[in-house]
């Protein structure tokens, strides 16, 4: 399990000013964190290529944002993100939830190609990425934005199931 | 019908520190008309995406305009930013769509519903208040204005005759345009 807030303190750590993306059902309970937050903006936006097109602009303006998305908009976004986030060289952050992730596991009645994709898409595109499964595990999002500062390229950190 | 060289030159000729966002056919005419580091060619492909680029950069920088010049074909690629420009529309947004009917840098390919859509009642429909129709020079010169001290976003349709346009090639390398526009508006933050 993960908690929610756990995340949200990661995100103020390291001076979120935007959250862009579209919500889903393993996201809810943080967009819910980050709705009651005064310091921090939500854009919702209608397609998740938006959201790398918009955070850019925002960094590009001096904000600091993130963006926070399923990994079926991650796929949906790839030419956006190719062409501004990455093209532009921002060292932007990504939350992308696993949609799928149980799937996989032995046993399971039918694979997700949500999930069996996730991965090597990230590899295929060049994105670092850092899993958290646990709350315990929340400062993998802060290991996600050092590495985005020090390549100046977008990094991700993934997270299976829901948030609580 | 509007000449785009001729708006895009009265544009230029009232601008002084906005940021102008352009895409496709109206980049290279821009770029020969300013290309310093506050002009941004977005034109690596994401087609559609300029809108909601511009609107970020419009929300970090809310003392200073952002004008984003969009063509049909490339508005169409992403209706939806219609409707997140509008849902939150900031003061400081001009959005241009230059309505020509065709994909101009392909070899003036016909865009889908060409000459049946109605952009105005797009943006309408999305949202924004301000939207305003312009084919004629009079229209233009009048409504010139407005392009610069609007109150809230605005959003022009210029009805512009098609050209011969070649596939644009910016002078600087996207990281490069990225590096000098976020220096610029960041280095005296």
């Amino acid at each position: 399990m993960i908690e929610a807030s756990a995340l949200l303190a990661e995100i103020k750590k390291n001076g979120v000013t935007h959250v862009v993306g579209v919500p889903d059902n393993g996201s809810r309970a943080l967009y819910e964190e980050l709705w009651a937050d005064p310091e921090i903006q939500v854009v919702l936006v209608t397609r998740e290529g938006e959201a790398f097109a918009l955070a850019s602009g925002l960094y590009l303006g001096g904000a600091k944002p993130l963006v926070l998305i399923q990994n079926t908009g991650f796929f949906e976004a790839g030419d956006a993100f190719r062409g501004t986030a990455f093209n532009m060289s921002i060292p932007l952050v990504m939350i992308i939830g696993y949609r799928g992730y149980k799937s996989m596991e032995p046993g399971a009645e039918r694979v997700d190609t949500a999930a069996t994709f996730f991965e090597p898409t990230l590899k295929a595109w060049n994105v670092p990425y850092y899993a958290i499964h646990h709350t315990s595990e929340s400062d993998q999002l802060s290991a996600a934005f050092s590495k985005a500062a020090a390549t100046s390229l977008p990094a991700a950190a993934i997270y299976p199931g829901e948030l609580i | 019908m509007l000449d785009k060289y001729v708006c895009l030159e009265k544009l230029a000729a009232r601008r002084s520190d906005e940021i102008v966002v352009t895409t496709m056919s109206v980049s290279m005419p821009w770029a020969r008309l300013s290309d310093g580091p506050l002009d941004f060619a977005m034109v690596e492909s994401s087609m559609g995406q300029a809108p909601p680029f511009a609107l970020g950069l419009a929300l970090a920088q809310p003392q200073r305009r952002v004008i984003v010049l969009n063509g049909d074909g490339s508005t169409l690629m992403c209706l939806g930013s219609l409707v997140t420009i509008a849902q939150n529309p900031p003061d400081n947004f001009t959005m241009v769509i230059t309505e020509n009917g065709t994909y101009e840098v392909t070899g003036n390919q016909p865009v889908p519903g060409a000459g049946r859509v109605d952009y105005e009642m797009l943006a309408r429909g999305a949202g924004f208040a301000h939207v305003h129709t312009i084919d004629d020079d009079d229209d233009f010169d009048a409504h010139l204005p407005l392009h610069f001290a609007g109150e809230g976003a605005q959003l022009f349709i210029w009805k512009i005759a098609r050209t011969e346009e070649p596939v644009p090639k910016p002078l600087h390398y996207i990281r490069e345009r990225a590096r000098r526009l976020r220096q610029a508006l960041t280095d005296n933050a």
